[in-house]
């Protein structure tokens, strides 16, 4: 046999296919005779840990194809037309491994096998709750399926190459070639295919009519793991864009961005109100909805980075597979609206809204700017394709229309994050909001008018209208979560008599779901404080030759020599530049342009000196035909490293956040004698 | 070398899907009185919630005392539910 791995790997996505098929069917067919009480000749229960086993085993099956494709990479197996394609010889290691997912039909094999992990997680643990988890594994598998058809029908990864097969491949998309591109498409594959996890489950408890609400906090922790997933593969992909395409900024509103800003989106607005199911069972209609277009956005996602349906660039494939997604998603749809509509009294609300200043309204307000947001965005991108279809030509929508919405949306977003944990549940008297409000709203508006003295002039520019804003408004949030943290701190200090840094750690340990959320909510405020920094950017371009100077903000920059160079993968241009601030020198820094010879195409290497204060961004333009001198422009832009650090901070949110509570010790209430109450650190 | 990895994969699927599990694992279906415990421990939840933030100065006595007295009478209905459910 001529090509081993190939016929392994075909082999391998035919049987996951078969499994999964095997899953979904003998799994439905399980809980369709439990739910209706009828019973076959083998007993619903065995039926059901068969298809949870062939469930587990769809895994291993994925995972061997997974490998065929690696090992073929590794070996050069140019045989395998996707190899081909994707890789050559003398690519680094690195790169060869993310051959997976650099082209349609490896990053839809990925797709397929994080599914399966993900599954096979949940299918170990299925003793939390065997038939909400039956439930979730037949619905998992259902998803199984379409991507295995798409992987042996449509877009199969191990496709013989005709006719002689070329000694070398044609090499990865240069714009692949960077570090992050090993980590940034598995992390947002992570976070897109991680939402199926909630979504089966909520879909599940809505078929199985299952009471209560425990389904959430059985989900709580895949939901929340999925979305600092999907959260840092957007900011690894935005901190690629500013690294690599070199135009200076990190997000451009690119369709494919927008495909995994929009169900970020809609899952963060689900993880805020699922808080007001959990609490008051509020809600159970809209948390359904939201978990239910999350998933849908991010099948879209896949489908607008995998189709070619939008022009991007960050769309690496073209392809025909846009039918195939079309029908899975009115699919899904049809689903989701025929199991609401059947099962929609079990979501009747058990509390209703009591006030407009409350926690709960502030949750609402959230959800819905979220959900305008992420309408924005959605519109703004398919709006090139609607128009070329009714119209005949394609519109384009670009960065103003968007930053038009996102901006005030961004601001009344980050004074609800400050606003929300203020106020009390149900309703909020006007003495609570004296009482809570006053430090945050000094912050605010001392840092308005210290801004303005240091000549900030908001009435000059509207963009320096939103930078103030968004400083000002950061302030008195960031002066709210201090203010959390400094009273829960004293009351624990109060009860254990520790110092006040050490109770403080003490009421993280007691309430991590809270106060993790409430560092996730500082990270967020870093991050618009770095977005804001835009307003004051400045830029120069110039072309240089030997020992020329020229100076962006308090830089100056000179040009101490400029070169070529070439090695088996690239040949390369680069300049040598000198920076120096107030006279004295600070490093040196190296813009680059590279050719990349086996896919014949031109890439930019970035220099970047970052500072906490601001960047200065260099890249290496071109030559000047006529002088064949290098041109370099030089960005300064403010502020962009708190945005890093910005994620950093949500990271270490979210895992504080995730970590399990230390439970207080207890006091007794008036509720019942025989019932006993903690005076906790509250949630 | 293909074709035997593919069938010792598939063997080993078929063996593991239906080798016979001696005790299948199952849990009684969750009733109304299981529900009722999650709702109780939820508004004991939100009153140690409340509890917590009166401590830390969050509210007013006033608006405490309505609080907290509006969350003992969910505490108490949902009590009084989960009894008559256990004497029937």
């Amino acid at each position: 046999m001529p090509h081993p791995m190939p016929t392994f790997g075909s082999f391998s996505l035919l049987l996951a296919l078969v499994l999964a098929v095997y899953s979904l069917a003998m799994g439905g067919a399980s809980l369709w005779q439990m739910a209706t009480g009828r019973s076959g000749r083998i007993a619903p229960e065995r039926l059901s840990e068969t298809a949870r086993r062939a469930g587990i085993m769809t895994f291993a099956a994925v995972s061997c194809a997974a490998f065929a494709l690696v090992w073929a990479a590794f070996t050069n197996d140019y045989s395998v037309a996707y190899i081909l394609h994707h890789t050559n010889r003398d690519l680094h290691p690195a790169y060869k491994f993310s051959a997976l997912w650099s082209g349609q039909e490896g990053s839809l094999l990925l797709w397929s096998w994080l599914l399966a992990a993900y599954g096979f997680v949940l299918r170990l643990r299925h003793k939390v709750d065997v038939r909400l988890t039956a439930h979730a594994s037949t619905i998992l598998s259902g998803v199984q399926v379409f991507f295995l058809l798409l992987l042996v029908f449509a877009a199969p990864p191990f496709s013989i190459q005709p006719g002689e097969i070329p000694p070398d491949g044609f090499g990865l998309n240069p714009l692949l070639q960077y570090p992050e591109m090993v980590i940034h498409p598995p992390m947002l594959y992570l976070g897109y295919v991680g939402f199926t996890v909630p979504f089966a489950f909520a879909l599940g408890a809505l078929i199985m009519r299952y009471p209560g609400e425990k389904w959430i906090h059985i989900t709580r922790r895949w939901t929340m793991v999925t979305w600092l997933f999907l959260t840092v593969g957007i900011f690894l992909g935005a901190h690629w864009a500013y690294s690599v395409l070199g135009w200076g900024g990190y997000w451009g509103w690119d369709p494919v961005e927008n495909a995994s800003l929009m169900p970020w989106l809609t899952g963060t607005a689900f993880l805020h109100s699922v808080m007001m199911q959990e609490k008051r069972g509020m809600m159970k209609s809209w948390n359904v909805w939201l978990i239910f277009s999350t998933f849908m956005l991010t099948v879209l996602g896949t489908l607008l980075t995998r189709s070619g349906l939008v022009s991007s660039v960050h769309a690496f494939a073209q392809s025909s597979i846009g039918n195939w997604f079309y029908g899975f998603l009115v699919l899904v749809f049809c689903v989701c609206l025929f199991v609401f509509v059947r099962q929609r009294d079990h979501l009747k609300t058990e509390n209703k809204l009591e006030s407009i200043v409350s926690r709960e309204s502030s949750f609402l307000f959230n959800n819905l700017i979220l959900l305008v947001a992420c309408f924005t965005v959605l519109w703004g991108t398919l709006f090139p394709v609607l128009s070329e279809y009714v119209q005949g030509s394609k519109a384009t929508v670009g960065a103003p229309f968007y930053n038009r919405v996102a901006l005030p949306i961004g601001l009344f977003l980050l004074f609800l994050t400050g606003v929300g944990p203020l106020l009390a549940w149900r309703s909020t008297t006007l003495r609570t909001i004296r009482r809570n409000f006053i430090l945050p709203s000094i912050a605010t508006v001392a840092n308005a008018i210290g801004l303005m003295i240091a000549h900030v002039r908001p009435w000059e520019d509207q963009s320096q209208l939103y930078s103030l804003m968004a400083f000002s408004l950061g302030a008195g949030v960031i002066a709210a979560i201090l203010s959390e943290f400094l009273r829960g701190a004293n009351v624990v200090s109060t009860q254990t008599g520790k110092n006040l840094f050490t109770a403080s750690l003490q009421l993280i340990q007691r309430n991590t779901r809270r106060y993790g959320g409430y560092i996730v909510h500082f990270g967020v405020v870093v991050i618009i404080v770095g977005i804001a920094g835009g307003a004051f950017n400045q830029s120069m371009e110039k072309e240089v030759g030997f020992g020329d100077r020229f100076s962006v903000g308090p830089y100056e920059l000179r040009c101490q020599s400029y070169t070529e160079d070439s090695n088996p993968v690239y040949d390369t241009k680069y300049a040598l530049l000198d920076v120096y601030k107030n006279g004295k020198f600070v490093t040196q820094l190296s813009p680059e342009s590279r050719f990349y010879a086996a896919s014949q195409t031109n890439s930019t290497v970035v220099a970047n000196y970052s500072t906490l204060q601001h960047d200065l961004y260099v890249i290496y333009m071109g030559n000047n035909p006529e002088t064949n001198r290098p041109i370099i422009k030089a960005f300064l832009n403010p502020l962009v490293i708190w945005i890093w650090i910005g994620v950093f901070i949500i990271i270490v949110g979210t895992f504080v956040a995730l970590a399990p509570a230390i439970k207080p010790a207890l006091a007794t209430s008036r509720v019942s004698h025989t019932e006993a109450v903690a005076v906790g650190s509250g949630d | 070398m293909g074709l035997v990895a593919a069938a010792v994969l598939t063997l080993a699927s078929l063996a593991y899907i239906f080798w016979p599990a001696e005790n299948p694992f199952s849990q009684r279906a969750k009733s109304q009185l299981d529900y009722l415990r999650e709702r109780k421990e939820a508004v004991y939840e939100n009153l140690r919630d409340l509890n917590f933030e009166y401590k830390a100065g969050k509210y007013p006595e006033e608006d405490y005392v309505t609080q907290r007295s509006l969350l003992e009478n969910e505490a108490a209905e949902i009590m009084g539910e989960m009894e008559r459910l256990e004497r029937a």
